[in-house]
């Protein structure tokens, strides 16, 4: 299912956790892995600085320089990953997301795995905070392949996957979310649980305090998500199908706990956010931070690979 | 003596100044290259002509220019020194007298209580410049001895013909010294930044003149406001 | 004879060469090296016979020592009235002196020169715009750079700068293939949320040739997406070179006029080549300053023009929305407070001021003009190659003061900033002094409030 994985990390140990993922998953799928760190922005225009990601420091840049954090990089994973398998690893400066998915699209990579940023790490500096923020949100949006975000420390265990929730919002993003869960379900044999949550967060007119209304729109995403995914599920019959009215992510969350997820699959289709509002976070982001199962964001059709 | 100041000497300085004018000003023309200068002047020249007219045009009127405006103490100081300095020369009575005697033509004159008057304030807008640029630090970090005896040499004709109009002690004296040091002022122009009351018109013109070409002219929807 | 190995008069024209300096750590061991750049005083003195003619002459020897240019000057005020940073001393104390000594000057005033000429000056030519006799010190400048170049008194980005462009013709290392696979990435990226979304690559008689900013294949691919989707949407036949598509040029910052050379005709060639009705260069000051008002003259165009026709991308949005190419939804207009920073290439030194007037009256409900504003407007205070020299970080974070306080002024805390020098320096002046504005191209703040066609649209069922 994975034949090239990309690891994108920012070296700390936030990261920790996705990298205990990555190497896993690599080794169980024999896969080809590939470990990305963008260390620097550039800053100062054309001048030879970047900004260090880590520590907001300006530092100069220089071949020597880069091999040097390569070496760190991957003395850190040798001691951190059990059973170290030695992979390529990429160091280079630029705007994250765009030297993620620049590489993404070079390698023909099948998935990403990226870290999120979790609470207890909310003292980090800002410059760190900022671009972690909007390079998961700008990765998860445009990546071709599925990107697997792993926040919280609890979540890095990747076993066996029983249970996997595909959250919707019916968009054309969230029908790619559903082949991709879909097949992870064929593949996994587990079971699949098919969720909507309809968002009662911006209500103005407060219609959904009227029970009616909520109960008819529930059984309208439910006929809604037979129609649109079952359709497609010919002779699957472990699933199930649930709609809860809340906040989304809020929702997310605790049906995932309610479902012993061990995966949670999602669209994360914003189209454009604020830079700002991109550090809140968007849906998937809030689930990220919130949930203990993993999370998959798929927008794209799979790309076409080159033959 | 007085004949030999007025004659031969006389004809000298003019001489000297005219001709000073004109050769600077066609080496000035002369060496300016399209290519190094990078304005084309023979291409589109009407448009650099335009801007040129346009910015001499403003610059030689008071509190035309941004410049004149956010300066405005330079700018009256400088407006009444040059204004003063060439009326009070020009339309004098008793130069124009002279003119009339040697030449048979005199130009419009002024009272003499003008020119007086006008005098009086070439030289005290001369103090105020000296002043100026001994109090103001942007000024004195530029300045040289040279700037000082420029200015000198530049005002000596007035202070000196004010005093020998109101014959004040020696009258000959004062006369005579007004007539050599303007026949000095006339000599040096030629040769020393005073060459700047002709070549002004080709400095100014010649920015116009990038600007009308080169630096937006053809593209500037609302006139540049200079 | 000199042992110096970085620091010499040679100009880089070899990926060698660029390596080695690349590997210098800040330049340390060019700069020492330059303390030791012997000046070849005959040819420098052969370069002022041949190049200063009457019009730098008459100015040098014209200046009245007025000292009416020091309040034009960005550095001056924010230097608190250092009188060391008035235009006429920075001049006549560097080009001035080597013009009276005839060349025969000392390494010493070189590296002094240098100092001044990148370090106090961004050539944003504002005092000339303030000297009763229009003597332009930032021609003058740009001048004593190219004699600075030419004995190899430049500052280790700018050589690297100059470097890039003889070997790669782009500012940074970003070959042909690089530009075009960037190209196809940002339209598969792109072609989910804008159906058929195409950047055509080398397309013959094209309306528009399109041209950018090394940068934005570098760093800011989706500048380039965002150039296509607003060129879609108001239905251009456009193209992008696949050569020649490099703008800037910090060849001319460098003073390298051969290289500025080299770089200019890549793009004419691209013209002559493709032959497009008309080019668009991208959100960028000095690559227009670069290749559309000085490129023809070093290039021998007799006409001081660019071959075919060039606009700024402000001209082309100004024309879009005057034309009804492109249509502003009312409801998405800017409501906030919003100001636009002119940049002195293309408004001071192209005549382009209303430009950004006319598209603000299109996008922004509460638009509030800096004072001063248009041809008569401040320096980001990044100009002239300023922005990237670390040498000189500290006068230009000092001199953003003016700046600054401009921004303050408006009250707007939204900047717009239609120049890549300007949007990084606004960035670092906001770094620096921290007061709490964004910044931001046209590009993407057109995109959230352009009226999008229906077949641009996703379909979503």
């Amino acid at each position: 299912m994975f034949k090239k994985i990309l690891f994108a990390t920012t070296g700390t140990p936030s990261c920790d956790s996705a990298a205990r993922v990555a190497f896993d998953m690599a080794k169980r799928y024999n896969a080809e892995l590939v470990t990305i760190n963008v260390f620097g922005v550039p800053s100062r225009s054309f001048s030879q600085t970047v900004t260090d990601i880590r520590t907001g420091d300006e530092v100069d840049l220089h071949d020597d320089r880069l091999e040097e954090i390569k070496n760190e990089l991957e003395k850190t994973y040798v001691q951190l990953i059990k059973d170290y398998t030695p992979c390529e690893t990429v160091v280079t400066v630029g705007i994250p997301h765009t030297e993620i998915l620049r590489l993404a699209r070079k390698k023909e990579i099948d998935l990403i795995v990226i870290g999120a940023r979790t609470s207890a790490e909310e003292n980090e500096n800002s410059v760190n905070r900022h671009i972690v923020g909007r390079t998961l949100q700008s990765v998860a949006r445009s990546a071709r392949c599925p990107v697997l975000v792993i926040g919280r420390t609890a979540a890095s265990f990747w076993g066996g996957i029983s249970n996997i929730v595909f959250g919707t919002d019916f968009s054309k993003a969230s029908d790619e979310a559903f082949k991709f869960a879909f097949n992870l379900a064929q593949t996994f044999n587990s079971s699949l649980h098919l969720f909507h949550a309809i968002d009662i967060s911006a209500d103005p007119f407060e219609i959904t305090k009227n029970q009616e209304v909520i109960e008819d729109r529930i059984r309208d995403a439910r006929e809604k998500i037979r129609s649109k995914y079952l359709s497609k599920m010919e002779g699957f019959n472990d699933y199930e199908i649930d709609v809860w009215e809340g906040i989304p992510y809020v929702e997310i969350v605790k049906y995932a706990r309610e479902s012993f997820a061990d995966l949670i699959v999602m669209s994360h289709h914003t189209k454009k956010m604020d830079p700002e509002k991109a550090v809140l976070g968007s849906t998937v982001e809030q689930v990220v931070l919130r949930s203990n199962a993993p999370v998959i964001s798929v927008n794209h059709p799979a790309r076409q690979k080159k033959q | 003596m007085y004949n030999f100041l007025t004659g031969p000497l006389a004809w000298f300085s003019f001489l000297v100044f005219f001709i000073g004018i004109l050769i600077r000003s066609i080496l000035y023309i002369k060496g300016l290259d399209s290519n190094l200068d990078r304005v084309t002047y023979k291409v589109n020249t009407s448009f650099g002509i335009k801007e040129a007219v346009r910015s001499i045009f403003y610059w030689l009127l008071p509190f035309a220019t941004r410049g004149w405006r956010t300066q405005p103490l330079m700018t009256a100081l400088f407006f009444i020194f040059h204004i003063g300095l060439l009326a009070s020369t020009l339309f004098l009575k008793a130069h124009n007298m002279i003119l009339q005697e040697r030449w048979g033509f005199s130009i419009i004159t002024i009272p003499d209580v003008v020119s007086d008057y006008l005098t009086i304030a070439v030289l005290a807008a001369a103090l105020v410049l000296i002043i100026r640029r001994m109090a103001l630090a942007q000024v004195r970090i530029l300045t040289k001895p040279s700037d000082y005896l420029i200015l000198l040499i530049s005002i000596a004709p007035f202070l000196t013909g004010f005093l020998a109009f109101h014959q004040f002690g020696n009258y000959p004296f004062w006369m005579i010294t007004h007539i050599i040091s303007g026949e000095l002022l006339l000599v040096v122009i030629p040769f020393t930044k005073l060459s700047h009351c002709f070549l002004f018109f080709f400095s100014r013109g010649q920015l116009g003149m990038d600007y009308g070409i080169k630096r937006g002219g053809m593209k500037r929807r609302k006139a540049m406001a200079w | 004879m000199s042992q110096n190995i970085l620091c010499t008069q040679n100009p880089v024209n070899d990926k060698e060469a660029l390596d080695a300096l690349l590997k210098d750590k800040r330049g340390q061991q060019y700069y020492d090296e330059m303390t030791r750049l012997e000046v070849d005083t005959a040819a420098l003195s052969k370069s002022l016979n041949d190049t200063c003619h009457s019009r730098i002459r008459t100015w040098l020897e014209l200046c009245a020592h007025c000292g009416m240019c020091a309040d034009a000057c960005a550095f001056y005020l924010s230097n608190e009235k250092d009188p060391k940073q008035v235009p006429s001393y920075k001049i006549q104390s560097t080009l001035g002196e080597i013009v009276r000594r005839k060349g025969n000057v000392d390494n010493a005033l070189m590296r002094y020169a240098m100092d001044v000429a990148w370090g106090k000056c961004t050539c944003c030519n504002r005092c000339g715009l303030y000297c009763p006799f229009g003597i332009d010190m930032g021609v003058m400048m740009s001048y004593l750079r190219g004699l600075l170049f030419s004995q190899g008194f430049v500052p280790w980005e700018m050589k690297i700068g100059s470097g890039m462009h003889r070997i790669f013709r782009a500012q940074m290392d970003v070959t042909v293939e690089d530009w075009v696979e960037t190209c196809e990435w940002m339209e598969e990226e792109w072609e989910d949320d804008w159906p058929g979304l195409k950047i055509p690559v080398d397309k013959e008689n094209a309306d528009i040739m399109y041209t950018v900013n090394a940068r934005e294949p570098k760093h800011y691919p989706e500048d380039i997406a965002e150039a296509a989707v607003l060129f879609s949407i108001a239905g251009e036949n456009w193209t992008v070179p696949g050569e020649g598509w490099e703008e800037t040029s910090l060849a001319m910052f460098a003073g390298d006029w051969e290289g500025s050379q080299l770089q200019a005709q890549s793009v004419y060639d691209a013209m002559d080549r493709l032959k497009p009705k008309r080019m668009i260069v991208t959100e960028c000051g000095h690559a227009y300053r670069a290749t559309v008002i000085e490129g023809p003259y070093w290039t021998g165009q007799k006409s001081g023009k660019t071959p075919i026709e060039t606009l700024h991308y402000v001209e082309w949005v100004a024309e879009a929305l005057r034309t009804g190419k492109l249509k502003i939804d009312p409801a998405k207009k800017i409501k906030e407070p919003v100001t636009l920073h002119d940049s002195c290439n293309y408004v001071r030194n192209g005549g382009l001021s209303q430009c950004g007037r006319e598209i603000m009256s299109y996008i922004a409900e509460d638009f509030r003009e800096m004072t001063p504003n248009g041809d008569h407007n401040f320096c980001c205070g990044g100009g002239g190659g300023m922005n990237g020299i670390g040498k000189y970080r500290e006068e230009r974070n000092t001199g953003q003061k003016v700046k600054r306080d401009q921004i303050l002024a408006t009250g707007a805390k939204l900047v717009i900033t239609p120049c890549h020098n300007c949007w990084d320096a606004i960035r670092d002046l906001e770094e620096v002094y921290k007061i709490g504005i964004r910044w931001s191209f046209l590009k993407p703040l057109l995109l959230d409030m352009v009226i999008v066609p229906e077949h641009l649209k996703p379909k979503e069922e």
